[in-house]
């Protein structure tokens, strides 16, 4: 019987270790060049081994396509065919970026040759160094070319795992635009620069430098390996070569006796790219009053209103979603044309993943809305908007009998008495008047 | 004494009093019927369907009053109407024709008439017009007789100044505010007279009623005490007109404010206080009549003297004085437009804006009166020759009427009763002194003057032929002349005095003469149905929503594009997609889409409508974050240049430059828009300010590819558009109606790449991407 279980065990998580991760998709086709295929195998393998389904095509094939009937065939795109100048039809720049607005996400290597894909890293605010100048650094001293360079990986970032050895790189650098949408994983060395290797004119270089404004292709504000999120939230890697992913490169030391982290690296910049890792979405959002569960379509001036959010984390250990609340730094805000009320939406102690905040509604009448904007570099920016009317109150709303309006009661009340009295006072004497009148005629 | 033909003699006066009661009955029926009548020119030519624009907004105001009741009706907030800022419905507007239909609806409800709320909405106003003539009778009774009644009944019944506001599916407030006039008036009229204060709380309450049912109940709030304080001029203060006039004013204005969109203002607003005014001088002047019956005269000239100027002085400090201190609010914008007509083109151009607010145009008082222009002024002068109070109150409502009919076209609304009652007291005492069957005694040259006021008399009542005997008639008339104004004095005595100048008999001799003038005025009636007949069913039965042109071969041809497009705005959008369009359509698309809107046709926020301008009249880039601000969608415009549908956007975008200029001076300025000599085109020579316009872009956006590489031409401006169209980025066409008038675009999102969608668009349409010199953005590092 325990045998059983610890079997039925074993297949649970045997088959969870086989499971996608990825919150999106487990289908990945390759673009790659079928001599090459092999050059990649540990990182692909690694990818397989995960439980991702890879499927490869030759740059020039027809199929399988990538879009067909408007419908994305794979999850994710992994473009290790940086060196092709013709594609297939079917892959474009054009549709790459399409195939974005369609939730896939994308790894695309450049090289130092010009080809489609680096004219479409301009359209992702990156500026590559013309053509045939790749990244060459004479430090650290070592032996091999300076094209191939050991780039150290910062300690802390919020995609890398933690403490990784640095990592080799060959190809081309590029520079930030200033796109709040890049997500810059890795920069080049202080040292490093892009110039030309074998025997080109420096002269290109100096005029793309003049006519870019940028100056020189150097220094560490330079990108290696950049991650883009779209604002619909597909993700994107632009990786200056192909080569960091390459098993030469990983099983290559960087210095004795210390392996290079390349292969972890790629592990780690799939994981962001393909969705698992740094992925959160809002559950739910609810608002109601003060002391009430029930939500309004729309609230009365000076409301107490309580707004929640429910947001979860994907766990791409266990590829399910779970209560986060993680968050410190979420916002609320409560907007009409502007925002009329802006507020801290803080994790509510004892229920994860749920972050709530309290605020009195306006003097305002209007359509508000309950606006999260939260946008992190590297995390899934969490988006939610909910409408509801603020409304004056009802007829039967207001307050009755103001103690301030003590005067005009009196004043009201004062005239019914008077005119009672003088009505009485005329009814009564009126015979007397008449006989008076009476008499006056007479 | 002889008569121009025989009478019968036989009849007993009960007889002929209960013909001509009958008559009168027949007749007002037939009229109303008549009335109602014309006014289905709209549902048969067309269907029944709302017309215009603020119908719109009624009707759907109506539907939530019949399907939620009154309560949330009077609560009712509209998140949809100018969008984001809502629009606190039930303390907005004027209720009072909504509730009408409302009530009609649950009482047909309550006698298991399933009627829909639609077809009342339709009808309501042909329904009123009936009331209308019928109050219209009443009034014009108190004025002459039963026969000027009824002539002025089948006027105002027919008349297309009034019709053009009251066909079937002219569903807005002065279908029933004109019948409320009236009968607020006739009430006034009867309360003065009577001294009564019954009619003047029955008038109060159909104040209230007006009040609740149209702005323009403002012309009440004015007129009586005008008339009032005319009389107080005049001499003629009696206890009857402090009766009528402080029962109306007392319980009229507290009613009155219990409107909740009037609420204060009777007692804040400049435009009521000359009901207030008056009302304070009549208690002045009868507690001054009570003080006079008191003391002798001398004390009580130096009263006056001292008590009137002390009163008058500090009268006029308290209300500069409130005023200056803002509880009086000062004149609005529309009052000063209607003093200087070019007040508001200058200020306001809002209300300039709008057509109904132009001057009149002369031939459209001939349009809409036709030979009742000429009958008007004779009717007017009429009153004057008797001038009982009743006739002040015409010859004041037809001076101040005419006046304010000059200066705005919707005005002639209320112009078109007075000229009725007045033309039908003219043409009725023209009819009297025709039919009259008695001929005027030949006298010596010697007694003329004497004989001829005294033989000149009119019909006794309207009901022609006279059947009273001669006897009585010349006995009559000698009544009436000694009585002095009991009855009105006729034409032939003008006619006799301006002919001849020798002392003749005055009168009518003969047959013939009767019959020529007669046959003549049937004539003319004639030809005024038969003119109010085409033009109530050529010009005033169009529902605006659909429109109609005709075939080659002369068969009608229905334009539906405004439905298409709206249904098609309904079916295909989410519910909460905010669509923007100039104000003018913004009820159609509530009503008819059912979507959120910026801004419509209560133009109450001059800001919200001038931000629509401003996003229509500058460029993709400067128009894209305004959009965007506003959650629009969609974007819906108006486009005539294809089949020649003048009223569209292009001719109305001055007024949208102009208004968007009255808040943003730097941005939009009005001059960038012409050529630089000065013209307003569309072609070639465009103005580039013109030519990047969101609006212009979208009016042409692949019109030229319409015409296939000819010439593409603009019918509505007659100009020749460029051969190569405007270009779109930060919108895309989502819809073109059949013949082009209602086309509608959707507003991209960002792209989600981050760029601009100029560039986003010329890297999808596969442009190389020039590359442009950025700002050095070196750091150090550190």
């Amino acid at each position: 019987m325990v045998y059983l279980r610890s079997l039925l065990f074993l297949i649970a998580g045997f088959a969870t270790g086989l499971n996608a991760k990825s919150s999106t998709g487990d289908s990945v086709l390759v673009i790659v060049e079928p001599k090459q295929q092999d050059n990649y195998s540990l990182f692909l393998n690694g990818l397989k081994k995960q439980g991702y389904d890879l499927t490869f095509r030759a740059p020039k094939a027809e199929a399988p396509v990538v879009i067909e009937y408007d419908d994305p065939t794979f999850a994710h795109v992994i473009l290790l065919a940086s060196e092709n100048k013709v594609f297939a039809k079917d892959i474009t720049p054009q549709s790459l970026v399409e195939l974005l607005g369609k939730k896939t996400n994308l790894i695309i290597a450049l090289s130092p040759k010009q080809t489609p894909l680096s004219s479409l890293a301009a359209e992702f605010s990156l500026t590559l160094p013309p053509p045939g100048t790749p990244l060459i650094s004479y430090f650290p001293k070592r032996e091999g070319p300076p094209s191939v360079i050991p780039v150290s990986v910062p300690a802390t970032h919020s995609i890398l795992s933690e403490n990784l050895h640095p990592v080799w790189f060959s190809g081309v650098p590029h520079s930030l635009g200033n796109n709040p949408l890049l997500v810059p994983i890795l920069r080049a060395p202080a040292e490093s620069f892009a110039a030309e290797t074998d025997g080109g004119s420096p002269d290109a270089l100096v005029d793309a430098a003049e006519r870019g404004g940028e100056g020189l292709w150097a220094g560490s504000q330079l990108g290696l390996v950049t991650g883009f999120q779209t604002l619909d939230g597909s993700r994107v890697t632009w990786v200056g070569g192909a080569a960091i992913f390459s098993d030469e490169y990983a099983t290559k030391e960087v210095s004795k006796g210390v392996p290079s982290g390349n292969l972890q690296f790629a592990r780690d910049v799939a994981k962001w790219t393909f969705q698992e890792s740094n992925v959160l979405r809002i559950d739910r959002t609810t608002h109601n009053l003060v002391n009430s569960t029930k939500s309004l379509e729309q609230y009365t001036t000076n409301d107490q209103i309580v707004y929640s959010a429910y947001i979860s984390k994907y766990d791409s250990k266990t590829s399910t979603w779970a209560p986060y609340s993680g968050i410190k730094d979420l916002q609320l805000e409560f907007t009409m044309l502007d925002p009329h009320i802006r507020t801290a939406l803080l994790p509510v102690p004892g229920v994860p993943g749920k972050y709530s905040a309290a605020f009195r509604a306006p003097d305002r009448h209007g359509v508000f809305k309950f606006l999260i904007n939260y946008k992190r570099k590297g995390l899934t920016s969490l988006q939610s908007s909910t409408t509801v009317a603020v409304v004056p109150p009802r007829h039967d709303g207001y307050p009755r009998f103001l103690s301030a309006a003590w005067p005009y009661y009196t004043g009201a009340i004062s005239t019914s008495v008077a005119f009672f009295l003088f009505s009485a006072m005329w009814l009564a004497g009126d015979s007397h008047e008449k006989r008076a009148k009476g008499h006056k005629a007479e | 004494m002889p008569t121009a033909y025989p009478l019968p003699t036989n009849l007993s006066p009960a007889t002929v009093a209960n013909t001509a009661s009958l008559i009168r009955i027949v007749a007002l029926a037939l009229i109303s019927g008549a009335a109602i009548a014309s006014r289905l020119f709209a549902v048969i030519n067309f269907e029944s369907i709302i017309h215009e624009f603020d119908p719109w907004f009624n009707y759907r105001a109506t539907r939530v009053l019949a399907s939620k009741g009154f309560y949330e009706f009077w609560n009712w907030f509209d998140p949809t109407a100018w969008y984001p800022l809502g629009r606190v419905v039930g303390g907005t507007l004027y209720p009072g024709l909504m509730a009408t239909s409302g009530v009609i609806y649950n009482l047909l409800h309550a006698i298991n008439l399933p009627v829909d709320i639609r077809n009342i909405c339709v009808l309501l106003a042909p329904g009123f017009s009936a009331l209308t003539a019928w109050a219209t009778y009443m009034f014009t009774k108190e004025m002459k007789d039963a026969s000027a009644g009824l002539l002025a009944a089948a006027f105002i019944g027919i008349v297309p100044g009034y019709i053009s506001r009251s066909v079937a599916g002219s569903y807005d407030n002065e279908a029933i505010a004109i019948f409320l006039l009236m009968i607020t008036f006739y009430c006034w009229i009867k309360a003065l007279k009577q001294g009564s204060a019954l009619f003047g709380t029955v008038a109060a309450v159909f104040y209230f009623y007006m009040v609740a049912a149209w702005g323009g109940y403002a012309f009440i709030t004015n007129m009586i005490p005008l008339h009032a304080l005319v009389l107080i001029l005049m001499g003629r203060f009696s206890s009857r007109l402090y009766v009528a006039y402080s029962s109306w004013y007392a319980i009229g204005t507290l009613a009155s404010m219990q409107v909740p969109f009037v609420g204060f203002q009777p007692v804040k607003t400049s435009e009521h206080m000359a009901a207030l005014g008056v009302f304070g001088l009549l208690q002045i002047v009868a507690f001054a009549q009570l003080v006079r019956s008191h003391v002798s005269s001398h004390q009580f000239q130096k009263l006056l003297a001292t008590g009137v100027i002390s009163i008058g002085i500090l009268g006029a400090m308290a209300f500069v004085l409130l005023t200056y201190k803002g509880w009086i609010a000062p004149w609005t914008g529309r009052f000063y437009s209607l003093w200087d007509t070019g007040y508001a083109k200058k200020y306001i151009p809002i209300i300039a804006s709008v057509s109904e607010h132009q001057p009149t145009a002369w031939p459209s008082f001939f349009m809409d009166l036709q030979f009742l222009v000429f009958l008007f002024p004779a009717g007017v002068i009429l009153c004057f020759r008797e001038l009982r109070d009743e006739h002040l109150f015409v010859i004041i409502y037809a001076v101040v009427a005419s006046y304010f009919a000059g200066v705005m076209v919707r005005l002639m609304l209320t112009l078109t009763p007075v000229v009725c009652v007045a033309s039908a007291v003219a043409l009725s005492t023209l009819l009297d002194t025709f039919v009259d069957p008695t001929e005027p005694e030949v006298v010596d040259d010697t007694r003329s003057e004497s004989g001829a006021s005294t033989i000149s008399a009119p019909g006794t009542n309207g009901a022609a032929p006279s059947p009273t005997t001669p006897a009585t008639t010349s006995k009559k008339a000698k009544k009436a002349a000694a009585a002095a104004a009991e009855h009105p004095t006729t034409l032939s005595d003008i006619l006799a005095s301006s002919s001849t100048k020798t002392a003749k008999p005055k009168g009518i001799y003969g047959l013939d003469t009767r019959i020529m003038v007669v046959l003549n005025t049937i004539c003319m009636l004639a030809f005024f149905v038969s003119h109010c007949t085409w033009v109530t069913s050529s010009a005033y039965s169009s529902p605006s929503v659909v429109l109609a042109s005709s075939n080659p071969d002369g068969s009608q041809h229905i334009i539906d594009d405004f439905r298409e497009a709206y249904y098609w705005l309904r079916q295909n959008t989410p519910e909460d997609a905010v669509v923007m369009s100039w104000w003018d359509y913004g009820y159609q698309i509530a009503g008819m889409a059912d979507r959120p809107t910026l801004v419509d046709n209560n133009t109450w926020n001059n800001t919200h409508i001038a931000t629509v301008g401003k996003a229509m009249s500058s460029s993709e880039e400067v128009a894209y974050p305004i959009l965007r601000k506003h959650d629009v969608s969609y974007i819906l415009v108006i486009f005539g240049g294809l089949i020649g549908y003048s009223g569209d956007d292009i001719n109305k975008f001055l007024w949208m430059v102009r208004i968007a200029q009255g808040v943003w001076p730097d941005e939009v300025q009005e001059p960038s828009f012409f050529t630089p000599q000065g013209e307003y085109k569309v072609d070639d020579n465009a103005s580039p300010a013109m030519r990047n316009s969101l609006m212009y872009k979208m009016s042409y956006y692949r019109f030229v590819d319409l015409f296939g590489g000819a010439q593409a031409m603009d019918r509505v401006r007659q100009q020749q558009v460029p051969k190569v169209g405007p270009t779109l980025d930060y919108l895309d066409e989502a819809f073109t109606s059949e013949n082009w008038i209602v086309r509608i675009y959707e507003v991209k999102k960002e792209d989600s790449l981050g760029r601009d969608l100029k560039s986003a668009n010329a890297f999808a349409q596969g442009k190389k991407r020039k590359r442009s010199k950025p700002t050095t953005r070196r750091r150090a590092i550190l």
